[in-house]
């Protein structure tokens, strides 16, 4: 791949990039072409040996014609995930970090298909949204447009006018005798060899999803997971407890991804913040309920009803 | 801060439970900063892409969110995949928004839509992508189920926006 100063890229697992310069280098006595790429989004920037660029699965956007096949796939009723959640999870984890354009949508599709069936689990739940927003950004970047325009123009192939998603059964996802076997997930995902963007590890195995088979459909039965304003629902993503501090967030980001909270062990929901914000009138207490989130922000009226859930901690392990 | 600017009249009152709306889904401060004429040469319905780039600049700070709200139509957008029936539009993890009442009348018969959609837009703002639960402000908004539902977030987009209002305020 022959790359100039100026052209865009897109990294794997990190979105849409410009080269800035490509340079000869002297390292260890041995002289190195590093290409430097500042990434779109938030000015990050990562410089690469020339030579590991197709290894690390570097490479030019995709081309407008490329972007209508994909429009294509994402309008076709045909992608079902598999329904174990191990074999979903290696197979959208070489989509991520094969790093193309093809397998964003796949992920994409994937899960939202899959959510017609059943809630996504909190991993889940933020796989789709990193794919989401590495497709939009690069959907973007190949027809020239504004993000919302891509995300629309995405979503009005995936949610067509007019129309309610249709729910699915078990028996559309059925497919040949899926294996359950043991893979070793670990931090692959983000195992970007060569050049690190300094993110925080975003996409990780999905925990058991229990929780999401359990749960009946989105409408089925949401669980009261907080005082906050905000829907409970099925995701699991409240229940986690405090997110990490944000020491795992680079430096040099102005307004890149937020890092993902993520399930520490025994750890401690932090006391709420104060905010300055109005007080809160303090919701019936839910016995089963988590405890309440971090920040708090100003409690929703009445609008959100929630019902008791008991497998709302079940991602604590 | 989420700084509304309205390009017709409103009624106070009703303004602010539309400003308290936002405050409620995001946690930060939102008030109604200024009316502004629509730009001139601008036509109904508003191209709302041309709409936020032609608004003269709104004295703000650097994190502020800017939310444009009109009573005038948008213009469905033509998009690679269709049309998009278009309520609202922002710059994605930007500063800039506009949302229409547009067919509601006023903010009290249009109250709900038009906090929903603004949450939608605003959410955008702080790089908020969509949803797949049709309960949440940031699912798809041209749906037959949107305007019917409340202005209020899942509990995943609730968090996200958390995270990304706390990095910008660090
Ligand atoms: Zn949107
Ligand atoms: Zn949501």
């Amino acid at each position: 791949m022959e790359l100039a100063a100026g052209d865009r890229v897109v990294y794997p697992n990190q979105g849409v990039c410009r080269v800035t310069t490509i340079d000869e280098k002297e390292v260890a006595g041995q002289k190195l072409v590093f290409v430097s790429m500042q990434r779109e989004e938030d000015g990050a920037r990562v410089m690469v040996p020339k030579q590991k660029l197709e290894s690390i699965g570097v490479r030019k956007i995709s081309s407008p014609e490329e972007v209508q096949k994909i429009f294509a796939f994402l309008r076709a009723d045909t992608e079902k995930a598999d329904l174990d959640w191990k074999v979903r999870a290696r197979t959208n984890l070489d989509r991520m970090t094969g790093g193309g354009l093809q397998g964003l949508a796949e992920v994409v599709k994937g899960l939202q298909v899959l959510s017609e069936l059943r809630a996504l689990p909190t991993k889940e739940r933020e796989l789709y949204d990193n794919a989401r927003h590495l497709l939009v950004a690069e959907i973007s970047a190949a027809l020239d447009i504004p993000e919302c325009n891509a995300e629309d123009a995405i979503d009005i192939a995936l949610f067509p006018p007019g129309k309610e998603r249709p729910k699915r059964t078990p028996q559309e996802f059925a497919r040949g005798g899926a294996e359950d076997e043991d893979i070793d997930l670990g931090d692959d995902v983000l195992g970007l060899e060569g050049a690190d963007l300094g993110l925080p590890e975003e996409a990780e195995a999905p925990e058991e999803e229990e929780a999401g088979a359990e749960a009946e459909g989105e409408e089925a039965a949401p669980a009261k997971k907080s005082t906050r304003a905000v829907l409970s629902d099925d995701e699991e993503t409240v229940a986690a407890g405090a997110p990490l501090p944000e020491e795992a967030a680079p430096v040099k980001r102005k307004r890149g991804r937020a890092p993902k909270p993520k399930p520490a062990e025994g750890a401690e929901p932090a006391p709420p913040k104060k905010r300055g914000r109005p007080p809160k009138p303090k919701p019936p207490v839910d016995p089963n309920a988590p405890p309440p989130k971090k920040r708090g922000r100003p409690p929703k009226s009445a609008a959100a009803k929630a019902e008791t859930k008991s497998d709302t901690k079940k991602k604590k392990k | 801060m989420i700084r509304v600017v309205t390009l017709d009249e409103f009624e106070p009152r009703q303004l602010e439970n539309f400003t308290k709306a936002l405050y409620q889904a995001f946690g930060v401060g939102s008030e109604h900063t200024a009316t502004l004429p629509a730009p001139a040469g601008l036509n109904e319905p508003y191209d709302a892409v041309k709409l936020i780039e032609a608004m003269p600049r709104v004295p703000a700070y650097e994190d502020d969110k800017v939310l444009f709200l009109t009573s005038k139509k948008l213009a469905d957008r033509d998009l690679p995949t269709g049309k998009a029936p278009t309520s609202g539009f922002a710059l994605q993890g930007r500063d800039k928004a506009v949302v229409s009442l547009f067919p509601k009348k006023n903010l009290e018969e249009g109250f709900k839509f038009a906090a929903r959609h603004a949450l939608h837009q605003v959410g955008h703002l702080w790089d908020l992508h969509h949803c797949l639960d049709p309960r949440c402000a940031m699912y798809p908004p041209w749906t037959p189920s949107f305007p019917n539902g409340e202005p209020i977030f899942c509990a995943f987009c609730r968090e996200k926006s958390e995270q990304k209002i706390r990095m910008t305020k660090s």
